[in-house]
């Protein structure tokens, strides 16, 4: 090892010095800046990773629709099947109902999904709690989680339902009664929003209710894994043709504007957060500068030992280097075991203050999630290592430029 | 002179603080053998250790001219050439003392089994076979200095450049060490040049210079 790094050690971790507190506080500035850094993007991500595959299990990788309607979805869903890329189709049609269970009324968005076909797009199952998918007929619902609450349905509970159709009929006083259909599954997805206000049915029954004959709002599309959405919906197009009053749109470009803000939002807190390393470097400026005004006649010394400006500068710029490294490492080793340990802090915390339902309710999420990219943390020990080793810079060239015959005559 | 260490011919060197000017060296020649032990005395401010940074190549004169062992003087080569003492011991804190002496060695290459064997023969020549794990603050006055010359000598250099050497030690203590460093340099061949205010310390020399008035009296 060369001099300089030799020495660059030996002032942080002095021989026989069991505590070397200033580089300890150094390196606990770095480390917690890494830290917090660490545990909000993957927080960030955790809840983007989440929205997306929320938005991906319910609406498909792409989703087609028509200005007005879909009239012949099976002679388009055969078009789409022969894409290259193009995995499954099914078809939906949507709307809003008002729904009644013990002369509780809720009005949730309705989904007509084609029972056969649609879990070879969106794996509802997945998010079924109670009840199963298959058993969804005509005369049978699936209710979201937090929706049959409100309304007190269980599985087997009846519930009746008004379509605008129904209403508009009742203005010219025809006297029909509401389909009565039974609960045969309740799903949650975890998402507030979906999870409130959403109820399932068969295709065939909300083209019945809405009175739509064949025709349908859209088709959903699965599409391989690996292959970019943006590019399948291209294709896609591109077998529609420019006559087709259908549009094949990704999720991504459906979701253009919501993501935009996620990833902003994510981008903003990441640089935000950045200023807390870049606090914590300029502690170990001070530090290093009190560190060259301290020693300043042993630089002198290493001068009149042979030692030459630019490894002297190089000595202190390895200090800072050392002490981001060490942040880094520690303030990761930190970071990931926040994350590792969230849920249960969040439960205690919540708890202490006795306000899980706010998580929930503000956050729409009953876990808190974590997803951390590599990039990420790519980005975070880069950046982190790279502003402490600048934060050496000027401790360092203050000690290059101080001469051997000044520094030794300092007393 | 058949071996000349240190050649120095008319060196000049003025400070300029303020408006003033103090021109402390006004030509001074100085030719140290081989092996030869040189005292310089003079008044507190009369340029003693300035000349001794010239010597050493630490500062560059205004005029004149330095060769060591004939070549120009050169900083690359101060390492190996030249071994410094001062008043204020200098050593790094952070370090023991085998450390400290090693520090010498690991300016040229990181240091291997015969350097460390070496720097630990030095210690206990220096009388310092027990302390060397020693952190500085652990030892006294003499010790450090005892430690410091040992530093000096790790490369074997040709030239010793003591600045006052005694200067921070009772009197006691300052005779052992001037005993030892002129006792080391003999055996070792190394010149000495040793800056002293003290005239018996300085009699132990094989020459006596004086400066006064920016020249050799
Ligand atoms: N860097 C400097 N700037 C200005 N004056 C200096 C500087 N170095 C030395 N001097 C002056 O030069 C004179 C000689 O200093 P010095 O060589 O340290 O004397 P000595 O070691 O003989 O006591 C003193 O008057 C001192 O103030
Ligand atoms: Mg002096």
């Amino acid at each position: 090892m060369p001099w300089y790094l030799y020495l660059a050690l030996k002032q942080l971790f002095p021989t026989g010095r069991r505590f070397p507190f200033f580089t300890v506080i150094s390196i606990l500035g770095v480390a917690l800046g890494v830290a917090l850094l660490v545990v909000s993007t993957s927080v960030m991500g955790g809840f983007g990773y989440e929205i997306r595959r929320m938005i991906v299990d319910t609406q498909g990788d792409v989703q087609i629709r028509a200005r007005g309607f879909i009239n012949d979805p099976a002679e388009l869903q055969a078009r789409v099947a022969k894409v290259p890329g193009v995995v499954a189709t099914t078809p939906f049609a949507e709307g809003v109902v008002m729904l009644q269970c013990d002369r509780k009324p809720a009005f949730p968005a309705i989904q007509g999904v084609d029972v056969d076909r649609v879990t070879k797009v969106v794996p509802l199952e997945r998010y079924i709690r109670v009840g199963s998918l298959e058993d969804l007929d005509d005369d049978s619902i699936v209710l979201s989680a937090k929706l049959a609450q409100s309304i007190g349905a269980r599985l087997g509970s009846k519930v009746e339902v008004y379509s605008p159709l129904l209403l508009e009929r009742l203005k010219s006083d025809e006297v029909l009664l509401p389909r009565e259909l039974t609960v045969v599954g309740i799903f949650e997805i975890g998402h507030q929003q979906l999870d409130s206000s959403v109820v399932l049915v068969t295709l065939r029954l909300m083209q019945d209710l809405y009175g739509l004959g064949h025709a349908v709002h859209g088709i959903n599309v699965k599409i391989a894994d690996g292959l970019d959405a943006d590019v399948a919906a291209g294709r896609i197009n591109r077998a529609l043709g420019a006559q087709s009053s259908a549009q094949a749109r990704s999720w991504i470009e459906v979701n253009e504007d919501f993501l935009f803000v996620l990833q902003l939002e994510k981008n903003m807190i990441f640089f935000l957060l950045t200023f807390i390393i870049i606090v914590a470097a300029f502690s170990v400026t001070s530090s290093l500068l009190i560190s060259v005004v301290r020693k300043t006649r042993e630089i002198g010394l290493i001068g009149a030992l042979g030692g030459k400006p630019r490894h002297v500068a190089a000595c202190f710029c390895f200090q800072g280097f050392l002490i981001g490294f060490a942040g880094t490492v520690t303030g990761l080793a930190l970071g990931f075991g926040a994350l590792y340990f969230r849920n249960d802090a969040i439960r205690v915390f919540t708890q202490l203050t006795g306000s899980e339902e706010v998580l929930v309710r503000f956050y729409q999420f009953s876990q808190l999630p974590a997803h951390t990219s590599r990039g990420d943390v790519t980005m975070i020990v880069v950046c982190s290592v790279v502003i402490s080793t600048l934060a050496g810079m000027l401790p360092a060239w203050r000690a290059a430029r101080l001469k051997p015959v000044e520094a030794l005559r300092s007393e | 002179m058949s071996n000349p260490i240190v050649t120095a011919r008319a060196l000049a060197k003025t400070f300029r603080s303020g408006d003033g000017r103090i021109e402390v060296l006004r030509g001074v020649d100085l030719d140290v053998a081989a092996g030869e032990s040189v005292s310089i005395r003079g008044e507190s401010g009369s340029g003693k250790s300035t000349l001794l940074n010239l010597l050493a190549g630490l500062d560059a004169p205004d005029a004149g001219s330095l060769a060591w062992e004939g070549a120009p003087a050169d900083a690359g080569r101060r390492a190996q050439f030249l071994g410094m003492v001062f008043q204020s011991f200098y050593l790094i804190p952070e370090l023991d003392a085998l450390q400290n002496v090693l520090m010498a060695a690991r300016m040229l290459k990181p240091p291997d089994v015969a350097e460390r064997a070496r720097a630990k023969d030095l210690l206990a020549r220096v009388g310092l076979a027990e302390r060397t794990r020693h952190l500085p603050a652990q030892l006294s006055g003499g010790e450090r200095q005892r430690v410091a010359v040992a530093r000096a000598l790790m490369n074997s250099p040709r030239l010793m450049l003591a600045d006052e050497p005694t200067g921070n030690l009772d009197e006691h203590t300052g005779e052992a060490v001037i005993a030892l460093l002129l006792g080391l340099c003999a055996e070792t061949g190394t010149a000495l040049v040793l800056v002293t205010h003290n005239a018996a310390h300085a009699a132990k020399c094989a020459r006596g210079l004086r400066l006064h008035d920016g020249r050799f009296a």
